[in-house]
């Protein structure tokens, strides 16, 4: 669906302007199925780019009434704040270690705990790296900005992470209202600071039928099976693997509703002076995208396992001698007879074959997370959104400046998920 | 003209504009007035959905933004703004390559030859109070693996001492060591920093004669005193970090950094062991029993069991280590170092009464 100008369409009253994505499927897979390849040559260092390149894609297919977002973020950015986040880690890091051996002289495993500090580390680079992505979205040539100490977020995220530890999950939707009201407090577009209206109370509300519905299924299916007639085995190893099974089958179907919830009670609860959001995402929205990422998964794996199993059925007269020659070359450390220069050939090219194929697999299954994960609820939920009161965003006047980017590098280099 | 859209990037306000592209420049005017000239050299192209083009001034100090969506407008600015896509868009894809490579093999290359030379200038350097500290860290947690059940009956504990003693001093300077029986069902021995030696019980089980144990026990002193342990663990910590530099951050790198270190590990690891089967083999020579014994118990045990892939373990029993350990015949026999009695009461001090 291609855009048409804002000009075009009859000014739009103070009523709802519909979002709407325009992004075709093919392209962004297009992007990501290139750059996931380039990382294996490049050592993952492409991710910068390729990551980049996703993020300009989507933000400049996101329309509001026509008008589209834009991503003005760079490679070099997340590449620079990637090496900040090196620098930054290291001491940590040695100092981590020298602690653990410390505590370890005292007692086994005392320095288990010391994974905390990474913990927190990771809710401070979750709000930076939010920081550095709102300063990098502009609609209508004003930016949006972020005010907000990552500490404390870190510390009101931990507060509230204890708190819903201590009431087994009871309080996480006033940990989420909480968390919200400071991200979206702190967010600003131009001189017009955000809001968050939506309460835990409305949340709970929500989500409470769900939750009781999943604790009754992961507890019922089984004590069902046990009350049937005795036609299933008693065996400690059917129970074994029936309990997770139903446990996991049940989390599986109620997920999507449950991010489906999650998400329309966040994004309704948004407020930019007077403009608002609304959502009319459904309750099942996501299910489609779901099934279509676990069924593309296992199609994936299959395929993939066929293709290893082809070639290796072809190639076994030329891979018996090179297994070989890569056994004895690590075994004995030097060529048993024949000449080091083949020898070394072989057995790398056993190492590269290897990795390579398994760099495959897992940059396949990434590609799939994203393509449907990434993109495919962004464009359900987009499609879903329309926002009132946008003319009076008209007069916010820019403000704010682009934001740094230790946390993007954070994230990157700890490994924990801020959305795409 | 047909209008574009104009954001002046000081307001967020929609701006009904008409253009006119020249070649010199891009006028902006807003109900015939005139708002901004963008020289055209400088009109550059911003990310838009398709069918609209959005341009931006470079080196402008604000956000302003010009959206067209009329087809010839559009062409006509094509045909002026020859610089759209900027003087460095082309991302260069051959400069990231060349430039993660350069990384990488620099990273494998220090994990080759720097790491491994580090650890060896930095072993010694290290105060043995030190590594004493470091092997207490690390027994904790070794104990916790086998539950802490260390062999104690007292005769096996004296004989054990009696041959602690004959091996340790053979040399002018005896290796500080500390030998231990652990309770457990695999045949090993482990040698920990700081001279804490772990003789695991089924390796004792499945010895014969006292000198297989005695070559077995003068191979670990061999590795405390040349502080192996010491190495490798520098050597493990700063493989494992540029590994994790280089593989951690491709998707799955994580198995990929475990799967590298085993095999640099395995293949740094040969020297230090011919270093320690060559000073078990002065220990077994200067004591007058025949070396080769400890390689005979090795390879029962190899038989028995099938092993993890022989290019992953650190122990690889070879042919070429069998016979190097057999030709270090004593030039004239000495008495065995453990009596009948002694080596029975060893055997069996994992047996609580």
């Amino acid at each position: 669906m291609t855009a048409s100008l804002a000009s075009e369409h009859a000014p739009p009253a103070v009523g709802s302007a519909p979002m709407s994505f325009s992004g075709r499927g093919g392209e962004f897979l297009r992007l990501l199925v290139t750059g996931s390849l380039f990382q294996i040559p490049t050592f993952g260092f492409y991710r910068f780019w390729l990551l980049t390149k996703l993020r300009r894609h989507l933000w400049s297919n996101t329309q509001v009434a026509g008008e589209s977002f834009e991503y003005i973020g760079s490679a070099k950015e997340l590449l620079i704040g990637f090496l900040i986040a090196l620098a930054v880690l290291t001491p940590i890091y040695l100092g981590y270690f020298i602690l653990g051996l410390i505590l370890e002289e005292q007692q086994a495993l005392a320095s288990l705990p010391l994974v905390l500090i990474l913990y927190v580390l990771a809710h401070f680079g979750v709000y930076r790296a939010r920081r550095y992505r709102a300063s990098r979205t502009v609609f209508r040539g004003v930016r949006f900005w972020m005010t907000g100490r990552g500490w404390a977020y870190a510390f009101r995220a931990i507060l509230w992470d204890i708190a819903t530890v201590l009431t087994l999950g009871l309080a996480l939707p006033w940990a989420s209202a909480s968390l919200e009201r400071y991200r979206m407090r702190h967010t600003h577009y131009g001189n017009v600071q955000g809001d968050f209206v939506g309460t835990g109370w409305t949340l709970f509300k929500r989500g409470i039928g769900l939750w009781a519905l999943g604790l009754a299924l992961t507890i019922g299916t089984p004590t069902i099976f046990a009350l049937m007639p005795k036609r299933a085995p008693e065996t400690a190893s059917f129970w074994g693997i029936l309990v997770p099974l139903s446990v996991v089958l049940v989390f599986l179907a109620l997920w999507p509703i449950a991010m489906a919830i999650f998400a329309r009670w966040q994004l309704e609860g948004v407020r930019f002076g007077q403009a608002a959001i609304s959502s009319n995402l459904r309750i099942g929205a996501f299910y489609g995208i779901f099934l279509k990422t676990i069924l593309s998964a296992l199609a994936f794996v299959l395929c993939f396992g066929l293709v290893v199993c082809v070639l290796g059925y072809v190639f076994w007269e030329a891979l018996l001698p090179m297994l070989g020659s890569f056994d004895a070359l690590l075994t004995q450390g030097e060529a048993g007879a024949s000449d080091l220069g083949a020898e070394l050939a072989n057995a790398g090219i056993v190492v590269a074959v290897g990795m390579l194929a398994y760099l495959v697999l897992f940059l396949g299954l990434g590609v799939i997370q994203r393509y449907f994960m990434g993109r495919g609820l962004w464009a359900v939920i987009v499609g879903s959104l329309s926002v009132s009161n946008l003319e009076t965003l008209a007069s916010a006047v820019a403000a704010g400046r682009p934001a740094g980017v230790l946390g993007e590098g954070l994230a990157d280099a700890l490994d924990f998920n801020v959305g795409i | 003209m047909a209008t574009a859209v104009f954001y002046d990037g000081a307001v967020a306000r929609r701006r009904s504009v008409a253009i006119r592209v020249s070649a010199s420049s891009l006028d902006i005017e807003e109900a015939g007035e005139w708002i901004a000239s963008w020289p055209v050299g400088k009109v550059r192209r911003a990310d838009a959905p398709e069918g609209v083009l959005r341009l931006v001034l470079e080196g402008g100090t604000s956000l302003a933004r010009l959206d067209i969506g009329d087809p010839s407008d559009q062409a006509a600015v094509r045909l002026h703004c020859k610089a759209l896509d900027g003087t460095d868009a082309k991302e260069k894809t051959g400069r990231i390559l060349f430039w993660s490579l350069a990384a990488a093999v620099s990273i494998i290359l220090c994990v080759f030859f720097l790491v491994p030379l580090m650890a060896e200038r930095m072993a010694p350097l290290i105060p043995m109070s030190w590594e004493r500290r470091l092997g207490r860290a690390v027994d904790n947690q070794v104990r916790l693996v086998f539950s802490g059940k260390i062999c104690a009956d007292p005769g096996g504990s004296a004989a054990l001492a009696t041959l602690t003693k004959r091996l340790r001093n053979v040399h002018s300077l005896p290796t500080d060591v500390d030998i231990l029986v652990v309770d457990s069902s695999v045949p090993n021995a482990i040698t920990l920093p700081g001279g804490r030696i772990y003789l695991l019980r089924a390796l004792l089980d499945r010895a014969e004669t006292p000198d297989e144990i005695a070559g077995v026990l003068a191979h670990e002193i061999g590795h405390a005193r040349h502080r192996d342990s010491l190495r490798k663990l520098i050597q493990a910590g700063g493989t494992s970090y540029l590994f994790g530099l280089l593989f951690g951050d491709v998707t799955g790198g994580g198995a990929l950094v475990l799967a590298s270190r085993m095999l640099v590990d395995n293949a740094y690891s040969r020297e230090a062991e011919t270093a320690a089967d060559t000073f078990a083999g002065e220990t077994m020579t200067a004591l007058g029993r025949p070396a080769g014994a400890m390689a005979h118990l090795l390879k029962r045990i190899e038989g028995n069991e099938s092993r993890i892939p022989a290019f992953l373990s650190t122990h690889p029993v070879t042919d070429r280590r069998l016979s190097a350990l057999e030709r270090l015949v004593p030039a004239q026999a000495g008495p065995p170092l453990l009596a009948d009695e002694e080596w029975r009461a060893l055997k069996e001090i994992c047996k609580t009464s």
